[in-house]
């Protein structure tokens, strides 16, 4: 024993294997703490099997799902889901748009434009999103209430309980129409890419009346006719869906038909857009300054208006450094669109949440929605990188 | 060296592999339950503990008018702190000797289990899992409570059958949605759940008329609406419907398998009742003490009846405890009387009545 000691001194007296040693024991106690979450997580029920169950609560916003609380858990979460990409999709279009408009402004030689930026990226950045979502709950609940709802001419219904607008409703043809549509604008497609090659290649032009038309036209042509007689023929399939509000008997004040653009999505919607529009507004605005200035130079030199400058020559390079920066804010918009929780807007975590407080089993649950929220963010990213991958293209 | 150091090796990994062999999954659970095993054994006198530390430590609401709550002046006020004070002055004949720990409501049990308060009175629903489950032991109602909903005076709504399409603001609970769901759904009514996580932005639809109605216990209702702002239209401007959708028993809780203090609660609780429907109130308690009517209320307050002697039942505390208790805080009907009275919940007719007008409040007897 003692030889053993001996030499387990000496063995130790050298400054790598002391490491080694040291490595060696930490390596275990990291092996022994996941194995011991493992041998706790493995205590408890992580199947999803009560997802089947009847959810019996109600969610106030659906869409395309049509969910009552007789159905499963499963479409209840299923409807969370899609609102959540459902306000994802919206806000990513129109805080793109706002960010796109606001960088430009941002660098605009008109004091009256560089100043409503500057104003709007440093206090809308600056603030945190929870209490914006909040601050637009509260405005959307400052309009009328319905019992003083304003119409105007049964077109637009605005209340505290959702702003109504026209919409159109489908009848049995409406599907078939919307498929026909698909057909004629593939049709289109293909009629003007035949002539516009026969013109390029063979030279030939189709002449009307003596007026030289061309592929795109023909094609343009072509769906308008298409969709138009076959709308008739179908005896109009999609009528106009005009809003109205009415009481019933109990005096109940109820909304019918248009669509309904509610206070709780508003909320969320307009406090998402605003806040992910300062952080695109920056990222515009740092791409188009690390352009070479001779580029707008260059641009001007040759005759281009500012707004040709723009959208020909500055935008569509600085797209190349804006898109791989624009992705993270999209993926943090999604990411944020979980706060809507706090104003009732029924998204998945809110959804999650309510057949948790249900039915227990969180951490399956959990799982669940991580690997949600882990999936529209790959989805996200695999459409942001085959974009960038177009516009890091160069020489065609 | 290199021999010594695969030794070395080969060495820890055998330790690894016995370890884990050896804890295998049942072993971690009789691991788990022998643990808890030992921590209730440390636990298993509350009651030993309050007396030693001269103060309970009482677990309460501090946002709920009339239940509880932390008043401009940093008092604690309301019908579950009449508990806690009722509790303090039985087991240590002085009613201010309460240390109030202001809980929400996902915390509250963990703060039980842990030991960080002796008692649990924060408007809390009896159910069997929190009862086994939970690990704590409901000791009696105090007040019979269940989801109602609350409506615009103006609104001329009577019962939930007037509100088909109606807007319902309600707050996520554990079962509130559901009970919700289900009155509607079986009446055929159609209707549109706003649920929200937290009370303020609930409160702020409200106010706007956003919803028709607003949905959760009847106390809490009673509550929002005894402090609902006169800007938008004050306490008179809602009526809280008669139907009740659910039960809600609420009542003060203690740790699992800690008799000999979830006793004494129990039976202050039971004392108050008893007091009220032999008509001791705080005024006239010390003239009933030192002369007592018959023979139970002899019992009831500890002393001796005639040339008798005290009945003790070995209660750990001194045999006036529910004397002191009374002294200190007045009998149910008039802690009753003192704080949910003013808030609109009237308690004739009422499940919260005494079982001699037909209500549930009920004591076992004294003897």
């Amino acid at each position: 024993m003692n030889v053993f000691i001996n030499k387990l001194y000496i063995w130790s007296r050298s400054q790598k294997n002391r490491d080694l040693l040291i490595q060696f024991i930490f390596v275990i106690f990291v092996g022994l703490f996941f194995y011991y979450l493992a041998s706790k997580a493995r205590l408890l029920d992580m199947t999803l099997s009560h997802f089947s169950s009847r959810a019996g609560f109600g969610i106030s916003h659906t869409f395309i799902i049509d969910y009552t609380s007789n159905d499963s858990r499963w479409v209840s979460y299923f409807t969370g889901v899609i609102n959540t990409i459902r306000v994802c999709i919206v806000a990513i279009l129109f805080a793109s748009l706002l960010g796109t408009i606001m960088g430009v402004a941002r660098l605009s030689k008109n004091i009256l434009f560089s100043t409503i930026s500057y104003l709007y990226v440093e206090i809308l950045r600056n603030t945190p999103l929870l209490i914006q979502i909040i601050f637009w709950q509260i405005i959307f609940l400052k309009l009328p209430r319905i019992s003083e709802a304003l119409t105007f001419g049964n077109t637009v219904v605005i209340s505290n309980r959702g702003i109504l607008l026209p919409s159109v409703t489908g009848s049995n043809n409406g599907n078939i129409w919307i498929i026909l549509i698909i057909i004629s604008i593939i049709l289109a497609l293909i009629v003007s890419y035949i002539v516009n090659k026969r013109e390029d290649v063979e030279g030939k032009n189709i002449k009307l009346f003596n007026l030289k038309i061309n592929g795109n036209l023909i094609g343009i042509l072509l769906f308008f006719t298409l969709t138009i007689s076959t709308y008739f023929i179908l005896q109009q399939p999609y009528n106009l869906d005009l809003p109205s509000i009415y009481q019933n008997n109990k005096g109940t004040f109820l909304q019918s038909g248009g669509f309904e653009f509610t206070p709780e999505f508003g909320g969320i919607l307009f406090a998402l857009v605003m806040y992910t529009g300062t952080f695109i507004t920056e990222i515009v605005r740092g791409s188009i300054q690390s352009l070479s200035k001779g580029q707008t130079e260059a641009a001007q030199a040759l005759g281009l208006s500012n707004y040709q400058t723009m959208t020909l020559i500055v935008l569509p390079q600085a797209l190349r450094s804006i898109i791989p920066p624009l992705t993270n804010q999209y993926l943090n918009l999604t990411k944020n669109s979980s706060l809507s929780v706090v104003i009732a807007y029924p998204e998945l975590f809110m959804v999650s949440r309510t057949i948790m407080n249900n039915a227990g089993h969180a951490l399956p649950v959990f799982f669940l929605i991580l690997i949600t929220y882990l999936s529209l963010s790959l989805a996200i990213s695999m459409f942001m990188n085959i974009i960038n991958r177009r516009v890091t293209r160069i020489g065609t | 060296m290199t021999k010594l150091k695969l030794s070395l090796l080969f060495l820890s990994v055998m330790s690894l592999a016995i370890f884990i062999a050896c804890s295998t999954e049942t072993e971690t659970i009789t691991e788990v339950k022998e643990v808890i095993k030992e921590v209730q054994v440390d636990r298993v006198s509350t009651l030993k503990t309050i007396q030693d530390r001269g103060m309970l430590k009482c677990g309460v609401n501090d946002n709920l008018t009339g239940f509880g709550v932390l008043t401009s002046g940093g008092s604690f006020e309301g019908f579950d702190i009449d508990y806690c004070k009722a509790v303090a002055a039985a087991i240590l004949g002085d009613a201010s000797k309460v240390e109030y720990v202001p809980l929400t409501a996902s915390a509250r049990f963990e703060a039980l289990g842990s030991g960080e308060i002796d008692m649990l009175v924060r408007n809390t629903t009896w159910t069997a899992s929190r009862d086994r489950d939970l690990g704590n032991d409901f000791t009696a109602t105090t007040f019979y409570d269940g989801q109602g909903m609350m409506v615009y005076a103006d609104s001329g709504y009577k019962a939930i059958e007037d509100m088909d399409g109606a807007t319902v603001c309600v707050l996520q609970g554990t079962t509130t949605e559901l009970n919700l769901d289900d009155r509607f759904t079986s009446a055929g009514l159609d209707y549109t759940p706003l649920t929200f996580e937290t009370n303020d932005p609930l409160q702020a639809a409200f106010e706007e008329k956003r919803c028709d109605g607003w949905t959760t216990d009847k106390s809490g209702l009673a509550s929002k609406r005894a402090e609902f702002p006169a800007s938008a239209g004050g306490p008179d401007s809602l009526v809280v419907l008669a139907e009740t959708l659910s039960k809600e028993p609420l009542g003060p809780l203690t740790r699992d398998n800690d008799s000999e203090f979830y006793d004494v609660v129990q039976w202050v609780v039971f004392g108050l009742i008893q007091a009220e429907e032999s008509g001791i109130t705080s005024a006239n308690v010390s003239s009933m003490a030192s002369n007592p009517k018959d023979p139970g209320m002899a019992r009831l307050l500890g002393v001796a009846f005639g040339d008798g002697t005290v009945a003790d039942f070995n209660f750990g505390v001194d045999p006036t405890f529910i004397q002191n208790a009374i002294s200190a805080v007045g009998n149910y009907g008039e802690i009753y009387e003192r704080h949910l009275t003013p808030l609109g919940l009237t308690r004739s007719g009422s499940l919260n009545d005494l079982w001699t007008n037909g209500g549930l409040i009920y004591a076992p007897p004294f003897r």
